[in-house]
């Protein structure tokens, strides 16, 4: 039986609602997925009840993982065969997910005695706390239902990454007591999730702006190439990659001196990733090649070297994790062997599997670019979506900059003192202002104020990752 | 240059001022710089030492003199700020009649022009002007707007809004930007930044300004008691100072403050920033043991070089400390300011004139050795001297800036989330003498939305005027359209 699809056009403000029917034998999926995910709850709950504590933040959180990776199995399912029947499960998962998640958030709230904004754990919990939610929301409120193909990804991609750091509830240094920080970091972090969401509006506006595909491989191959660039930049002399050692015993780096961590070479893993590298670039090159001399025909060949270069990726992270998994290795900084552990590269992995996951969006486009294009609402649609969600971000933007600086002058005594970090998310306003000014003055509309959303949010990437980690500066403390 | 062409000039520069356009790029051109500060290591901040390391010296020399090295007070990042500033204003001052316009003097009757090009409007068929008009308003006054009666006897019309001063909402944006310019205009000139490390009883009026130069308080702050509060795995929970303010000698203001917790005296802040130890001795609590005698014990509270009495005959005193003993060769030091493993040197006197020097270690007590001192010492408490470090702020303008900070999110919530929307409903007839309600409609924003609800309220006027008899009766709220 194959699967009638139905548009119907109208309503007043013409929009475009899709209806797909389908029929009763495309549930092999859900019957997969759910299996899958009682097998999954299942195994541990024997141990877990012979043991005793059930409630426990780490069993909360597996649970929520297993909930979140099955919305994204149904959400990717949908977006691949369009059946209406996935999304409405997928919604489910999503609720279990997220009320396993708000218990988690909840437990530790209780246990540390304030919000959990402590540390890159506590944040990252919160974080997924809040795309779940906004998931829900943008969804029930607007109708986007293929928003959790990029959400829920993300959601599972963070909760892994939370299972890699330490996690015990630290007391907090005097500086971070005060419920100013707290307004501060919760008001900063629904801004920048509805920055998030304003730029997955922008990539569907694009999709429906007639963008071409081949843009998106280009796009996505540079993104991804960067990343791996990145990685590559570990690169020993001895052809091997530098990641940092880690002290088993206290579950953190080991550091030989203020602000250095001591480093070990994992041998035969700096070619590997070279070799990646290589890979990912070729689709690049091969489209600017043929957008070069017009050659058309050579499109297809990118969008195959593609395809090895995603396939040359998944074996990069499989080699990476299981040299990167427990071993010990050499150091150039000090004599004799260490230890390493996953969580010694939490960013070097999180880097991998965000190329990975973006990689497979771009197939997604690739292969059903017509049935997305029949579930997305209208560009006209989209556009609105995207002032408007940018119509939330900025004023939350700005009560964070304010809130912040509020803070500090009671903490130091200084509300503004140009860090890195202060600078940065001035920048972000910056971008967000001018966006504004270009749309409601200047009637900006469609795909250049898509690109400027974009632009956006990956200078709020590189306020929230970038700066923490590549300039120094007072937000040492996450 | 004759006067009317340097005039034009003045007149070009003055448009490329205020226009939009510049606005944008100076918001670009900021970023840049912004980013820029943040890319290379700033003076203020980073020692002289690690800027030498990090660059070579012509490249710091070049740095320097573009005021790249600190970026956020060279004169052309203020003259930037300036731009800014200046354009905001002369694009708010050229804009601003118009939406004050707007919000004195409401548009309140349609003109034939008005009607012929306003994008929203409907004709509704009625019998009878009066009654579609009374139809009109019990529909708006059931959806809790206020229909207001523009016009003459006999020639009706109305005029419903809502929100007017969403039309003033960018102005207070940007005047509230203005405002959070000015404070941090006027904390950049009159405001400074301090230091100071006062040990307990101290008092002091001097302040160490950031800047190097020295302060002089119109009163004087002294610190009573100061100290440190841990978690059980050794990490500082909070740290606390008990601060006195003294004028004239006389005490005015006494506050416990901690960190995130200043105090505030004459628009002058003291801010918890630091604490640790002068590694010298506060107070030593000893138990004195008499070698003849065990059980005749005292226990001495000792402070640095004053004798106390174990006996008639016998005193003792501190004559030496250090924090973290080591030998070096031949000689005495310390490796820190922390007490990590001290070391006190006792000195017991008897009035039959015989001294003996006592070497305490506390962490080490076999290493102490008393000789053939008639006393021996155990040490049952050790407090270090510590200092409380203050930073002392003066920000006269912070209060603009909060001010601004509210106005802005007030502005923002008006820009995002109002919406002035207008109505205005006018009986007309047309050639052959046939009636209708004309009505037309605008909103300032989200004018998707707003034609889904002018279509409602059509629906909503229809099935009134289906439903219900007129009354005629005129209300007593009507007002004469102004000319």
């Amino acid at each position: 039986m194959s699967c009638g699809a139905e548009v119907h056009k109208g309503g007043i403000m013409g929009r475009t609602t899709t209806v797909i029917e389908v029929g009763p034998t495309r549930n092999t999926l859900l019957v997969l997925v759910s299996l899958a995910a009682l097998l999954l709850l299942l195994t541990p709950l024997f141990s877990v009840l012979q043991g005793g504590a059930v409630f426990t933040e780490a069993n909360l959180l597996y649970g929520a993982l297993v909930f979140y990776g099955a919305a994204m199995a149904l959400y990717l399912g949908f977006a691949l065969v369009g059946n209406e029947r996935y999304v409405r499960f997928a919604s489910a998962a999503t609720w279990a997910g997220f009320v396993l998640n708000t218990l988690a958030a909840g437990h530790r709230w209780y246990i540390a005695g304030r919000p959990p904004f402590a540390n890159l754990y506590e944040m990252l919990l919160s974080v997924v706390w809040t795309l779940a939610l906004l998931t829900l929301f943008v969804e029930r409120r607007y109708g986007v239902r293929v928003i959790g193909t990029v959400t829920m990804p993300l959601a599972v991609l963070g909760v892994l990454l939370m299972q890699l750091m330490p996690s015990e509830v630290r007391p907090l240094v005097p500086a971070l007591q005060s419920t100013w920080l707290h307004i501060h970091v919760t008001l900063a972090m629904l801004g920048y999730a509805a920055c998030a969401v304003s730029f997955a509006l922008a990539l569907m506006f694009l999709i429906q702006d007639q963008v071409r595909t081949e843009t998106f491989l280009a796009a996505t191959s540079g993104l991804v190439a960067t990343i791996y660039l990145g990685i590559a930049s570990r690169f020993d002399a001895s052809g091997g990659l530098r990641v940092a050692a880690w002290d088993v015993n206290a579950g953190r780096e080991i550091f030989i001196a203020r602000g250095e961590p001591l480093m070990v070479v994992l041998p035969g893993l700096g070619w590997m990733f070279f070799l990646v590298l290589v890979a990912v670039l070729t689709p690049l090159g091969l489209y600017l090649w043929a957008v070069w001399n017009k050659q058309e025909s050579l499109l297809p060949w990118a969008n195959r070297a593609f395809l090895i270069g995603l396939l040359v990726q998944g074996f990069g992270l499989a080699a990476f994790v299981l040299r990167a998994r427990e071993g010990m290795y050499a150091s150039p900084q000090a004599a004799g062997l260490f230890p390493t552990s996953l969580s010694a590269s939490p960013f070097l992995l999180t880097g991998m599997v965000s190329s990975i996951a973006a990689s497979l969006l771009y197939l997604l486009l690739w292969w059903r670019r017509e049935a997305l294009e029949r579930m997305l609402p209208s560009a006209e649609t989209l556009d609105r979506l995207i002032y408007k969600s940018i119509g939330i971000a900025f004023p939350l933007l700005t009560l964070m900059i304010a809130a912040g600086a509020y803070w500090a002058n009671r903490t130091w005594g200084s509300y503004w003192s140009w860090d890195p970090k202060e600078t940065w998310a001035l920048i972000t306003w910056l971008v967000y202002a001018g966006y504004l000014h270009m749309r409601i003055t200047r009637g900006w509309r469609g795909r250049r104020a898509a690109l400027f959303a974009i632009v956006g949010f990956a200078v709020v990437l590189f306020t929230f990752f970038g700066v923490t980690y590549l300039l120094p500066g007072l937000h040492a403390y996450a | 240059m004759d006067s009317k062409a340097s005039y034009a000039l003045l007149q070009e520069i003055f448009r490329a001022l205020r226009s939009i356009r510049t606005g944008i790029i100076l918001l670009i051109l900021l970023g840049l710089a912004s980013a820029t500060g943040t890319l290379i290591l700033q003076r203020p901040l980073t020692d002289p030492e690690r800027l030498e390391n990090a660059y070579d010296p012509e490249t710091l020399a070049w740095l320097d003199r573009l005021g790249l090295t600190d970026v956020f007070h060279s004169w052309w990042f203020v003259a930037l700020m300036t731009l800014l500033a200046l354009n905001i204003i002369l694009a708010s001052l050229e804009r601003f009649p118009t939406a004050w316009r707007f919000f004195t003097r409401p548009y309140l009757r349609p003109g034939p022009h008005f009607q012929a090009t306003l994008p929203l409007q409907e004709e509704i068929s009625i019998r009878n002007a009066e009654m579609g008009l009374q139809a009109a308003e019990r529909v708006f006054r059931r959806l809790g707007w206020k229909p207001q009666r523009v016009g003459k006897n006999g020639d009706w019309s109305l005029y419903i809004e809502r929100h007017r001063v969403a039309r003033l909402a960018p102005y207070v944006v940007h005047a509230s930007l203005l405002l959070i310019l000015a404070g941090g205009i006027v904390d950049g000139v009159w405001g400074w930044r301090g230091f100071v490390a006062l040990r307990q009883n101290e008092q002091t009026n001097r302040i160490e300004r950031r800047d190097g130069t020295e302060q002089l308080l119109p009163f004087t702050i002294r610190c009573d008691d100061a100290g440190q509060e841990n978690y059980p795995d050794g990490t500082p929970r909070r740290w606390w100072t008990n601060l006195t303010v003294l004028e004239d000698g006389r005490e005015v203001l006494r506050k416990e403050i901690e960190v995130n917790d200043p105090l505030v005296y004459r628009g002058l802040r003291f801010f918890q920033s630091s604490y640790g130890s002068t590694g010298t001795l506060a107070k030593l609590t000893v138990l004195a043991t008499a070698a003849q005698a065990p059980q005749h014990t005292v226990t001495a509270e000792l402070f640095p070089d004053r004798p106390v009495a174990l006996d008639e005959a016998t005193t003792v005193r501190v004559t030496a400390f250090v924090p973290d003993f080591i030998v070096v060769g031949n000689q005495i030091r310390t490796r820190s300011q922390e007490p990590n493993n001290p070391a006190i040197q006792l000195l017991v006197e008897s009035t039959s004139g015989d001294t003996w020097k006592v070497w305490l270690f506390p962490r080490f007590p076999d290493f102490s050795h008393s000789g053939n001192a008639p006393y021996t010492f155990q040490v049952r408490d050790l407090q270090m001297g510590y200092f409380t470090g203050l930073q002392v702020a003066y920000e006269p303008g912070q209060w603009a800036v909060w001010a601004g900070c509210l106005l802005m999110g007030l502005g923002l919530l008006m820009t995002f989330y109002m919406v002035h929307t207008r109505f205005w409903v006018v009986p007309v007839s047309d050639s052959h003498g046939r009636q209708a309600l004309w009505v037309g409609a605008s909103a300032s924003k989200n004018r998707d939305e707003f034609l889904e609800r002018f279509r409602r309220l059509m629906e909503l006027i229809r099935d009134e005027l289906a439903r219900q008899q007129p009354q005629a009766v005129v209300p007593e709220d009507a007002v004469v359209v102004r000319s």
